[in-house]
């Protein structure tokens, strides 16, 4: 009796968890997976295309340029974040200035605020009314001047960019910051004492004791960045034409616009198998990094 | 030497307050200017984009409570958010219990499948979930948010759930069997109370990713009644909309609820979010 007590015990506990997860996550993956071998003509399956979906969708010159604007997301992510947020952090940690606390919590503002009241705040901070626009007249003695930016074929993605770089940099300060004060601060006072340069303690000290840390948040970074769909949705709507399009519009665009789901889920699969190998990468050179300290 | 790591410090004195100010003035300077705007008539905000408010006016609110269907969406945004919040974290709980503390062999296989979940993201199974939730009735239904928020809050929840739980002394769990507890007896007598540390970052963390989370209330809910906060923002003072002072207001609306938890426990996110992803 105890032990059918405990067997039952154990999976009331669990399966509530499992089931959920089971069936809105790992079985529509594999619908997904399925899906996207078929093709769709108005709103209904026509039957099995092979690997038609996956061809026209990496051949499509829109899609490139989604995948071209989601890795400018992920290395402004993974090479503008992660820096400038340890720099704060460490800014933060030395106790250089009064009022670390103030600024940890101005900082970190953006972070609870939705990505769609971002995007918004932001197209304003870049319109002719703008703080950004009649700064920069001020400056300039420019009264005409406007944010031409957002119609360049080339650049569109930099305000973009620029916005994602406000809105996350403070996440990974505090992850940042809650790592370094792990580290104990003998340490540091150690190495002040032996008369250590600043430089020798951020490369000797700092790095290899965030690198654990640092691998995790480029995972982070690099999932977070393939994903990216409210900012740019509700910021550019991928516009203008389809300069600041990126994947997951590409595939809300063909799933809810055009009812193509097999094309859609083929879009779904891409992601995932970039996410998957991206992270793999980073894993990899984590790994050998590793061993290049040790 | 002391004199020297003076100068030293007072160098790094100067750039660390000099970055930091500039760095809060760009995150601060346009959300106040916002917040100030968002109580200038249209004509001002136009003549005199900087300016504070000459006559602070409600105006825009009122407009923007009339037409932007913000107090339903407030609504539903408290219900998706609260519901889930509370599953999540009790289902996750319940189930860290279980892979920690019971010993079979299947925990690991269990755990594993749960934290293959933090790499799959939302638009990777929106597809299907949108045809499952069309075909099964769950479209534009309560049920058929908060649901999915459920299922994508628990990898991360169980995964900070088990970690916590694994810390808990085995003999506090064994000497409650023996004075003839059941296993749900403890979990809600001891397990829960035990818990209450992670389970704040838990609440936070879930909560706040609810709140803001736009794309399965857009494609998966159609009705005004259904939506929720960031969604019908979106739609009210979206690109399209002419109306700067009224735009304003909306935002502001949408930045206010999740300011005020933020104020009161800003110690409380900072920590979940720093530790959040501690926990490896």
């Amino acid at each position: 009796m105890p032990r059918l007590n405990k067997r039952a015990s154990y999976l009331t506990l669990l399966l509530p968890a499992f089931i959920i997860y089971i069936g809105i996550i790992i079985f529509p993956i594999l619908v997904s997976f399925g899906l996207s071998f078929t093709e769709w003509k108005r709103f209904k399956m026509t039957g099995f295309n092979g690997l038609d979906n996956y061809i026209s969708i990496l051949t499509d010159p829109v899609f490139q340029r989604s995948l071209w604007n989601n890795v400018q997301i992920m290395l402004i992510s993974v090479l503008g974040q992660i820096p400038l947020g340890i720099i704060l952090a460490y800014l933060l940690h030395r106790k250089w200035v009064r009022g670390t606390k103030f600024f940890e919590f101005m900082i970190f503002l953006p972070v609870t605020i939705s990505s769609v009241v971002i995007a918004l705040l932001w197209n304003r901070v870049f319109s002719p009314v703008g703080i950004y626009t009649t700064f920069v007249r001020m400056i300039t003695h420019n009264p005409d001047y406007v944010v031409k930016i957002f119609e360049s074929e080339k650049f569109a993605m930099i305000p973009v960019l620029l916005v994602l770089l406000w809105q996350y940099t403070s996440l990974y300060m505090v992850i940042f910051l809650a790592n370094l004060q792990r580290i104990p601060s003998s340490v540091f006072e150690a190495a002040l004492i032996d008369g250590a340069k600043e430089s020798t303690i951020i490369w000797k000290i700092v790095l290899p004791a965030l690198s654990t840390v640092i691998f995790t948040c480029s995972v982070l970074a690099i999932s977070g960045s393939l994903k990216s769909f409210d900012l740019v949705y509700a910021m550019t709507a991928g516009g203008p034409v389809n300069y600041t399009y990126v994947m997951a519009l590409y595939l809300y665009q063909h799933t809810f616009t055009f009812h193509n789901y097999g094309k859609g889920s083929a879009v779904s699969i891409i992601i995932v198998l970039l996410s998957v190998g991206l992270i793999s990468l980073v894993r990899g050179i984590y790994d050998k990094a590793q061993k290049k300290f040790e | 030497m002391d004199h020297r790591m003076k100068t030293i410090s007072h160098g790094w004195t100067v750039t660390a307050y000099i970055f930091l100010i500039i760095f809060t003035l760009i995150t601060v300077l346009p959300v106040l200017w916002m917040l100030y705007s968002s109580f200038k008539p249209m004509g001002e905000i136009m003549m005199h984009p900087l300016r504070l408010p000459s006559a602070p006016t409600l105006a825009n609110y009122r407009k923007a409570f009339e037409y932007g269907n913000l107090v339903v969406s407030f609504l539903n945004s408290v219900f998706y958010s609260g519901i889930s919040t509370v599953s999540t974290v009790l289902l996750a709980l319940g189930a860290g219990f279980a892979l920690t503390k019971f010993g079979y062999k299947s925990s690991k296989v269990y755990f594993g499948f749960f934290t293959l979940g933090l790499l799959i993201t939302v638009n990777s199974v929106i597809t299907p979930l949108f045809i499952m939730e069309t075909s099964t009735g769950l479209y534009n239904t309560r049920l058929g948010v908060v649901l999915p928020y459920i299922a994508f809050g628990l990898p991360m929840a169980i995964l900070l759930s088990t970690s916590y739980i694994r810390g808990i002394p085995d003999a506090l769990i064994e000497a409650a069997v023996i004075d003839g507890a059941d296993y749900v007896q403890i979990f809600w007598k001891i397990i829960l109370i035990v818990s209450t540390p992670v389970m704040a970052t838990m609440a936070i963390l879930t909560f706040l990713g609810n709140w803001n989370e736009f794309l399965m209330v857009f494609t998966l809910t159609s009705g005004d009644n259904m939506r929720s906060l960031p969604v019908s923002i979106n739609s009210f003072a979206g690109r399209l909309n002419e109306d700067y002072g009224l735009q304003f207001a909306a935002l502001v609306v949408g930045t206010v609820p999740m300011f005020i938890l933020y104020l009161v426990a800003h110690e409380s996110v900072i920590k979940g979010f720093g530790e959040g992803a501690l926990k490896e």
